[in-house]
């Protein structure tokens, strides 16, 4: 196991279930995080209001708010945290419900303890991709508007400020990595959420037609997200002529 | 849920043809009625005709009245007599009257089968509702502990701990066994409960040798948890109830007591006992999280399930298994907290029994 890899990382992992929150933060520290325990969502919301991690391990049956609850309100706050779900439910629905809420990843119970350490390997690998390509092209400027990736803020065409989802702001960080390029749904799913948790590629089509809401002057005839029928987007820093 | 709806709208349908069809009957035999007395009005109007005749040809009237019955003459004129105008009139209103009377009975009979069948989908319904969220609840309950098993079995697996931390993680693979094991055993005593298929043989019982009992299997939970359990129960108290039965609502209240005092960092758990008129009561007071007067109206009910409570990790129905016990022992318990975080006591109160005689 490399235990340098993930040198103290802070991670908060909230879990009600004393057995299951020390075995899942004993292994956590065996990978060389840095692990703070949480038991419901109050004192998590409250020890993240001092605190900042680079993962929050959220149980859903949570006494008091719920898990989606808390996730909701760190989103409202701002707070772009990646949130790994731990839950009894493992429905398609439920699922969906915890990405939607603004979770990254979404974890069944039982579940395994290697898949559980790559799935936190893997969300910390999506962000730290994330954070250095923001760190080095902080800003992408295209058509009116301007993105700054690290604050997830972006002025549009019209001059509104736009607060962006982390999500949001990870799509476009792909497709302005490979502007002008096709970038396929399956791709944009695989490097931004990592593999298949959503049951489909429709989702990316979701996020697409709300960054044309954004930032098309008008989202019927856009002019930078391009539609390639059959495979894609296509993402025109100068927009289509 | 699907299904009511569909029952429901046809019963509608059936209610408003049957309706329908009733008021078609009415209709169809007031016109037949009419249409028969019609008829009967212009046969006799033949014979007043004919009697009009003969009185007109100088015959006499009461000659008249005797050849033609149901004529009657009065000053030189023939009519019908009113016996026989009353007879067709009420025979009309008679009829009439018959199928309104049958078809409002007929109408009533249908709407009352209707009710009693959707009374009894609806009941269905609920059930199977019931059923659903207990099937919910109870699988995502025994995932919990599944899950800790497995981690930490996976965790013996993967890393190769120090013989301290193995041991560590056997008492938590064996304590989230013996969680699993309490759940089954709830749902399992609770479904023999529901179906009253239990057989509860009372007879006097000890208290305080019965309470020991259930406590020696507590003691080693109490001291890892930090959880001080101290009793006074006097010898030759006796309640009148079920030996397995008793076992059962005492163990499942020390559960309950154990849960709420873990959630809240340790504490103590003190019984005690004492006799009043004609009963028995057990106190079980904790130090735990408590509760709120709000809360300790559902507590005995199932799937309850107070943060930090034993339902919060169980299946909720360790509680609601002891107010039906103590229901058949004829006897009753009640649970007292001044609010979350100030403890709580749960008494149990028996019927007293004389102790068995000795041989």
């Amino acid at each position: 196991m490399s235990t340098t890899a993930a040198a103290s990382t802070p991670v908060l992992v909230v879990e009600d279930d004393p057995h299951l929150a020390a075995g899942v933060m004993e292994n956590l520290r065996a990978e060389g995080y840095a692990v703070t325990g949480a038991g419901d969502g109050e004192q998590a919301l409250e020890w993240l209001k001092g605190h900042t991690c680079a993962l929050i391990v959220l149980d859903v049956m949570l006494p008091g708010i719920d898990g989606f609850g808390v996730c909701r309100s760190l989103r409202e706050q701002g707070n772009n945290t990646p949130v790994l779900f731990l839950t009894a439910r493992g429905d398609p629905a439920d699922r969906v419900r915890g990405l939607e809420s603004g979770g990254d990843d979404y974890l069944a119970k039982p579940f395994h303890l290697q898949e559980f350490l790559s799935r936190v390997r893997a969300i910390l690998r999506r962000w730290d991709w994330y954070r250095s390509a923001a760190a080095s092209a902080a800003v992408l400027r295209f058509g009116d508007n301007e993105v700054d990736f690290r604050t997830f803020r972006a002025r549009g065409w019209n001059g509104e400020t736009q607060e962006l989802t982390e999500k949001e702001a990870m799509i476009l960080k792909v497709l302005a990595e490979h502007a002008g390029e096709i970038v396929s749904r399956e791709d944009l799913l695989e490097r931004v959420w990592g593999y298949d948790v959503f049951p489909s590629t429709r989702t990316v089509d979701n996020f697409i037609l709300r960054l044309r809401k954004r930032f098309e002057r008008d989202s019927a005839s856009p002019r930078h997200f391009l539609t390639v029928w059959g495979v894609g987007y296509r993402f025109m820093t100068d927009g289509e002529p | 849920m699907k299904a009511t709806r569909v029952f429901q709208i046809t019963a509608l349908a059936l209610v408003a043809v049957s309706a329908v069809q009733v008021g078609w009957w009415l209709f169809d035999q007031h016109t037949y009625t009419a249409e028969k007395v019609h008829a009967v009005r212009a046969a006799y109007a033949g014979q007043l005709a004919a009697a009009q005749t003969l009185l007109d040809s100088g015959m006499n009237g009461a000659r008249v009245q005797q050849l033609l019955p149901g004529i009657v003459v009065s000053r030189g004129r023939a009519a019908l007599s009113p016996a026989l105008e009353e007879a067709l009139t009420s025979e009309e209103r008679r009829r009439t009257n018959q199928y309104a009377w049958e078809g409002s009975f007929f109408l009533l009979a249908l709407a009352v089968c209707i009710a009693v069948i959707a009374r009894a989908l609806r009941a269905e319904a609920r059930v199977l509702e019931e059923q659903d969220s207990f099937l919910a609840l109870v699988s995502h309950q025994f995932k919990t502990p599944l899950a800790s098993l497995q981690l930490s079995l996976e965790t013996l697996a993967l890393r190769a701990p120090t013989a301290e931390a193995a041991r560590t993680l056997i008492d938590r693979m064996l304590a989230d066994l013996a969680r699993m094991e309490l759940m089954v055993t709830q749902i399992l005593e609770s479904a023999r409960l529901e179906r009253g298929r239990v057989e509860f043989k009372s007879e006097p019982l000890e208290l305080a040798s019965a309470v020991a009992r259930v406590l020696a299997q507590f003691e080693e939970r109490a001291r890892q948890e930090h959880v001080t359990i101290t009793s006074d129960i006097a010898a030759g108290l006796h309640v009148a109830s079920d030996a397995l039965a008793l076992d059962v609502v005492v163990r499942n209240v020390l559960e309950n007591a154990l849960a709420a005092v873990r959630h809240a960092g340790g504490g103590s758990i003190a019984l005690s006992a004492r006799a009043t008129e004609g009963e028995v009561e057990l106190s079980v007071r904790d130090s735990g999280v408590g509760f709120t007067p709000a809360e300790s109206a559902r507590l005995f009910q199932k799937f309850t399930r107070l943060p930090g409570g034993a339902g919060h990790y169980g299946t909720g129905l360790g509680l609601f298994i002891v107010r039906r016990l103590m229901e058949l022992a004829r006897g009753r318990v009640s649970a007292h907290s001044d609010g979350v975080g100030r403890g709580a006591r749960f008494v149990l109160t028996w019927p007293a029994a004389a102790p068995e005689p000795r041989p």
